[in-house]
């Protein structure tokens, strides 16, 4: 059974870990990185313990970063004479 | 003596190594029987006989107050509270605050000040900005202000000040829970101290913090913050309607135990992991409340509970402790917070 529901916006983003974290109550933190919210996975696990969260989010909002990221640069608007 | 989990050093029994018994911790005997204890997410302060403070564990954010944002295993004194007289510590997720007795001005009596250090990107430590502090730094908005306790939650802190006052207690840090207690409206961050609502004129003894949660006891026992398993949030201080004295309280995770003046043992939410659910009395720890037995139960996967083993218990059980010191004239007091307890012995 899923520990909590958390809101995305409520984890902190963990530079270390490339991944957002959420305190576990065994100490340490649960952890989803942004990879697995693209592919629209909602649980966050803790690596130290059993315990796992639900991470509450707009799938689409981690998509359209994913795929901007992914887009070649817009073409330059090439200055005529 | 230390148990359950150990990977931030937080058991300061030298090694990364959860612990399923609890373990005698010989290197604080040096300071003197350990007055108080508090843990947070996972490092402990203590504070000695002569208001010197101990912290150990986990330290990546500067909530041990050594300067530095590195954990230790091994407890070391905070050298930046020397000179003061420590009365009051408490250990939030990644952060920590301390209260002195009196400024180093002697003539001035009772006068509290507050310290906070570790990570202060909620606002927690009430320094008005939202910076991290490697040392412990008086809070300036309570300079006039004496202050009486602190309790640090997750991602908030709240303070309780001295002497009958109109307005005892404030919040600073993290809110949407409505854990700070000090708007009806959701206010998310606020990084200067404000009044708690819904207190004023109430003489207060005790205040709590844990997770989103907060608690204040004036006899009888307010709640405010996140909703018990599921129960709505509180934006301000509401009156609990438990119908009896209560004398303690011991925020958790996820539940609340209460201990009524007559002796027994009551608990509020949590009903995951073996904790009970329901204000209910708990069913067998009536039966030894003066034989200073230590009795645990819940969530026992870092063998937190001392058992000896990682099972979670539904029903209370007898903690063996070390014989040496399972002696007729010592108290026991258990100190749980995550995945990590402490028992301290002190002999009468």
């Amino acid at each position: 059974m899923s520990y909590d529901d958390v809101e995305i916006e409520d984890m902190e983003w963990n530079q270390e870990l490339q991944a957002f974290t959420y305190p576990c109550p065994c100490g340490d933190l649960f952890q989803i990185t942004k990879e697995d919210l693209r592919l629209g996975e909602e649980i966050a696990r803790c690596p130290s313990c059993s315990l796992y969260l639900t991470v509450i989010y707009n799938m689409e909002d981690f998509q359209e970063k994913s795929n901007k990221k992914a887009e070649p640069p817009k073409p330059q608007p090439v200055a005529v004479a | 003596m230390g148990l359950g989990a150990g990977t931030d050093g937080q058991l300061t029994t030298g090694s990364l190594q959860d612990e399923l018994s609890p373990r005698f911790i010989r290197s604080l005997s040096a300071y003197g029987p350990i007055v108080s204890l508090s843990c947070g997410g996972a490092h402990v302060i203590a504070l000695t006989p002569g208001g010197r403070v101990l912290t150990w564990g986990r330290g990546t954010s500067g909530q041990l107050g050594h300067g530095e944002s590195v954990s230790t295993s091994q407890a070391h004194i905070v050298k930046e509270l020397e000179g003061f007289v420590i009365t009051h510590v408490s250990a939030g997720w990644n952060h920590s605050g301390f209260v002195s007795a009196n400024q180093t001005d002697c003539f001035s009596s009772e006068t509290g000040a507050i310290f906070t250090c570790g990570d202060g990107s909620f606002g927690q430590l009430g320094h008005d900005d939202s910076s991290s502090q490697l040392y412990p730094r008086q809070v300036s908005y309570f300079a006039s202000k004496p202050v009486q306790q602190v309790a640090c939650g997750m991602r908030h802190t709240l303070l309780l000040l001295a002497g009958n006052v109109e307005k005892p207690a404030y919040g600073f840090g993290s809110g949407k829970r409505g854990q700070r207690g000090i708007s009806t409206d959701k206010v998310k961050l606020t990084s200067l101290p404000q009044i708690t609502l819904g207190l004023e004129k109430i003489k207060i003894s005790s205040i709590h913090a844990k997770g989103d949660h907060s608690s204040a006891l004036s006899g009888s026992l307010y709640t405010w913050g996140r909703g018990f398993c599921g129960a709505l949030d509180t934006y301000i201080p509401c009156l609990s309607d438990v119908d009896f004295p209560i004398s303690k309280v011991a925020l958790g995770w996820n539940h609340a135990l209460l201990l009524s003046r007559q002796g027994y043992l009551f608990m509020l939410g949590g009903d995951c992991h073996g904790v009970l659910s329901d204000p209910q009395q708990t069913p067998s720890t009536a039966d030894i409340r003066d034989s200073g037995s230590i009795m645990t139960w819940g969530w026992g996967e870092h063998g937190q509970l001392g058992l000896g083993n990682t099972i979670d218990q539904t029903a209370p059980q007898v903690v063996g402790l070390h014989p040496n010191s399972a002696c007729a004239n010592a108290t026991p007091r258990l100190y749980c917070v995550s995945g990590f307890s402490f028992v301290l012995i002190t002999r009468i």
